[in-house]
């Protein structure tokens, strides 16, 4: 054997000992878009990724990016990204859900995954997804998954399992209607319950399709949303409301759910039984229909289409009440406020070290004049006293409790809507004194957040990470020395406040009945362009003020003449004012409330929609509820 | 090491009797309202938020400049400028030499820069604690107080040697030079005039380059170069006048 032969076996022997090369994770990502694959165009919509791993176990994170603003809005471009951290075992998959809002689907949604040595991307045509019109969902663990009349092209109807069901209330922004229909509700998760209830309560609508399995709507976490107690079945002969709204239903006898109204109202009722009831759950609606549609007869019945029509149309839209103005303007009038820079700035404290610091060398220098001290200690008294003021001062602004890191402002208007809910729109502006990262929480019941993108500021000072960890998501932004950040958010509370306008013959009496369990302070009405102080309205406590027989000029009841009674409100806390002329009631929004009267006060303990976590953030909450009501004679 | 006598009569002149206060009190009293009222009222447009964040500069920028000119004037004897013997006394009679003279002259200079850089020390570091300027920031603009001080006083010893007889033109001269140097350096590029390098620097803003000669000069040496080149020539002259003095 040659001695090359040997040495080429030496070195194969020696390259087997050596250890094997790590072998790197191999990651696939497979996206699911909205509703199995349809999301509305222009509103949020889920995103489901999984991420299947055929390597070794691999911690990474995983992102998608979408892009918001662009030219049409008059501001640049700038990234949203969705960030979830996902440990993968070996030869195994994992899935993260997120909602998302692009600004536009010419941009591509970007995918990602990233860890040690594993890295995959992917970039998806989203125009390919999405739809003009709402979609609506239909919850069911049956097979049944087609509602005559219902799906469109346009308006798809979309048959969901009950785990598909979005654990983000923003998920549902693109949803016309949640159709039930023999659903399960006990697997779903505390999450996919609260934001189920959190849309409905902003503006959703459920439909509950009866079924001849009853003993489904009898669960705890279906019969919760009911406006119902299904007790059994019932057999009828007939249907002749039924037959008299949408036709004949098919002949012979039929049995239906027995049910008892708990809440709302029956709106087609056949021998003293509900059919059809709906219910108002704060700004949403939830309708039931007793008949289970998906058996026969009631599956081959002809009214059947215009039946579910009826049921999943849009709620009529609540006549909301203007919006808060939150913008750029009215938060440096904020600013400019001394109550609100005081927060974060130390005047008083700052003249105080300037004021101590020369008359530190006033003293000195008064002693030096009256020949009290040599050349050497005027010297070290001069060289002390800057020294001292310098470092100490230096502790006291730095370290003290001065400045804080940063401060959060959340201006809440709620506004009253009916049945004793009101809808509230939290403002929040964050603002940071020096470069850090903020987590800000939105806390449960709240939703379509959304973070104002300013016009000055470039691409990545406006971009917003949201890391969902722990089923909660947290926003996280980047803010400079002096930056600040705008966003809103919304959510529909109970507030029972009751405010009637009533006419005598030579007076009229406004009435306000606090109903909630919190004190309302401040509080004035504005009536045809009169202004009345109603002072504070403890929790429990009616309030009745004497208004001047109405004024005979037309012109009173117009937006003018509220604008006119504002001018006349005054509070102590000059913020309240500001709040109140530039957010509450801007210049612009004058013409909205012609015709109508004002009730509004402040809220003692403000509802918070969000919460930023770590460092010193100080935090201020303003909570302002207004009330509309018909001013005019006629109109009462 | 022993102070000469210019030193000293520096030193006794406006310490001792007191004759330099006036020029320690005229920089507190401008330089404190306008400190505090940089803090106490924001300004805001309606796009960009600039109060507190341009408190630091604006309390940096106030301090150099006045810094810089006190320090121009006392350099130029202007206060009680009766009570120092004349240079051409010093130089004929006390058979000072020129280098002993501009010796004591600089040392002199050094410590009024440095008393008007630890009067307004203290507002400037609070005001770096409440905008929360990091302290390699804070210690690079009091150098560069002094930096810029020593600098244009150069220039008021190159009057008082030049023309020490005459306190008017002295005056003229030392204002007319600094306006000027502000001026010209803001209009040919900004980085070269102190106020727009220190507000560039603080503002952590890329200062474009200067292109001269066909090679590009980051803004800090171009500022540094033309700073340094200023304080070379201040004393060129000004050692030239003294020996002018001295073969007149």
């Amino acid at each position: 054997m040659s001695a090359g032969i040997v040495k080429a076996a030496l070195i194969a022997q020696l390259l087997l000992l050596l250890p094997s090369p790590t072998r790197a994770a191999e990651i696939t990502l497979t996206v699911t878009i909205g509703y199995h694959g349809v999301f509305q165009l222009g509103r949020p919509f889920p995103i489901r990724i999984e991420v299947a791993n055929t390597g070794p176990p691999v911690e990474g994170t995983v992102e998608a990016t979408v892009w918001k603003g662009g030219g049409a809005k008059g501001i640049g471009s700038f990234p949203m990204r969705h960030r979830r951290t996902l440990l993968i075992g070996a030869a195994a998959r994992k899935s993260a859900t997120f909602t998302i809002d692009p600004g536009s689907v010419s941009r591509p949604l970007v995918v990602s995954f990233h860890g040690p040595g594993a890295t995959a991307t992917q970039e998806i045509d989203l125009r390919r997804h999405f739809v003009p019109s709402p979609v609506i969902l239909l919850l069911t663990e049956s097979d049944f998954s087609i509602l005559p009349g219902l799906s469109t092209p346009a308006n798809p109807l979309i048959a969901i399992s009950p785990e598909e069901l979005p654990s983000d209330p923003r998920a549902f922004a693109g949803v016309a209607a949640v159709v039930l229909y023999e659903p399960s509700l006990r697997e779903i998760s505390g999450a996919q319950n609260a934001a189920l209830e959190t849309w409905l309560t902003n503006g959703g609508k459920i439909v509950a399709l009866g079924s001849l399995r009853y003993s489904l709507y009898q669960e705890a976490a279906l019969s919760r949303f009911l406006p119902v107690r299904v007790s059994g079945l019932k057999r009828f002969a007939a249907l002749p409301e039924m037959a008299k709204r949408y036709g004949v239903p098919a002949s012979g006898a039929v049995e239906i759910q027995d049910a008892t109204v708990t809440d709302g109202r029956a709106l087609v009722s056949e021998h003293g039984s509900p059919i059809v009831v709906e219910a108002e759950r704060g700004k949403g609606k939830i309708v039931y229909l007793a008949v289970d549609i998906g058996r026969p007869p009631f599956s081959r019945w002809d009214g059947v289409a215009r039946l579910l029509k009826d049921l999943t149309a849009a709620p009529a839209e609540n006549s909301s009440a203007p919006a808060a103005a939150w913008d750029d303007a009215v938060f440096s009038q904020l600013l400019l406020n001394r109550a609100v820079s005081s927060m974060y700035l130390p005047v008083g404290a700052f003249a105080a070290w300037i004021v101590g610091y020369l008359i530190a060398l006033g003293v000195l220098t008064w002693c030096w004049d009256r020949r009290r001290l040599v050349p050497r200690s005027l010297g070290i008294g001069f060289l002390t006293v800057v020294f001292f003021s310098s470092i100490v001062g230096y502790i006291y602004f730095s370290r003290g409790d001065g400045i804080p890191d940063g401060v959060l402002v959340t201006s809440t208007l709620l506004d009253s809507l009916s049945g004793g809910e009101v809808e509230a729109s939290s403002n929040a502006a964050l603002f940071s004194t020096i470069r850090r990262d903020y987590d800000v929480f939105v806390e449960k019941g709240w939703t379509d957040f959304d973070p104002l993108p300013r016009r000055s500021a470039v691409a990545e000072e406006n971009s917003v990470t949201v890391e969902e960890e722990g089923g909660r998501p947290r926003l996280r932004m980047a803010l400079k020395a002096w930056d600040y950040r705008l966003f809103r958010l919304r959510s529909v509370t109970r507030l029972p406040v009751r405010v009637e306008l009533a006419a005598e013959a030579d007076r009229r009496l406004i009435k306000v009945s606090n109903d909630s369990a919190q004190d309302l302070t401040d509080c004035w009405a504005v009536v045809t362009g009169q202004i009345v102080s109603l002072g504070d309205i403890p929790a429990g406590r009616t309030r009745v003020r004497e208004l001047p027989a109405s004024a005979s000029d037309p012109a009173a009841a117009g937006g003018r003449a509220y604008r006119a009674g504002l001018r006349d409100v005054h509070f102590k806390d000059p913020v309240r004012e500001l709040l109140l002329r530039y957010s509450y009631f801007p210049q612009e929004q004058t013409n909205a409330w012609t015709g109508a009267g004002l009730f509004f006060g402040w809220l003692q303990t403000a509802p918070r929609g969000v919460t930023v976590a770590g460092g010193k953030v100080r935090e201020r909450d303003y909570a302002f509820f207004r009330a509309a009501f018909p001013a005019g004679e006629e109109e009462e | 090491m022993k102070a000469g006598a210019l030193f000293r009569e520096g030193v006794e002149v406006h310490i001792a009797e007191g004759h330099g206060f006036a020029a320690y009190f005229y920089l507190l009293v401008l330089l404190t309202p306008v400190v505090f009222l940089a803090l106490f009222l924001p300004a805001l447009d309606a796009q960009v938020w600039i109060a507190p964040a341009a408190f630091f500069s604006i309390s940096s920028v106030s301090a150099m400049i006045l810094t810089t000119y006190f320090a121009l004037r006392l350099a130029n004897q202007e206060f009680a400028p009766w009570r120092f013997v004349s240079l051409r006394r010093r130089l004929t009679e006390q058979k000072l030499t020129p280098a002993e003279i501009a010796k004591d002259h600089i040392a002199l200079l050094c410590l009024e820069v440095g008393i008007l850089v630890l009067l307004a020390a203290p507002l400037l570091v609070w005001a770096a604690a409440i905008a929360r300027v990091p302290g390699r920031e804070l210690t690079a603009v009091l150098l560069l107080l002094f930096f810029y001080a020593l600098v244009y006083g150069v220039w008021g010893l190159t009057a008082l040697a030049a023309w020490e007889r005459k306190l008017e033109i002295r005056q003229v001269f030392v204002r007319a030079f600094f306006i000027s140097v502000m001026i010209v350096t803001a209009v040919i590029y900004i980085p070269l005039n102190p106020v727009g390098f220190m507000l560039g620097y603080l503002g952590d803003k890329d200062m474009a380059p200067l292109l001269l000669w066909g090679r590009r000069w980051s803004a800090g040496t171009a500022h540094f170069t033309l700073h340094l080149l200023l304080l070379g020539a201040g004393a060129w002259i000004y050692y030239r006048a003294l020996r002018r003095e001295l073969s007149s």
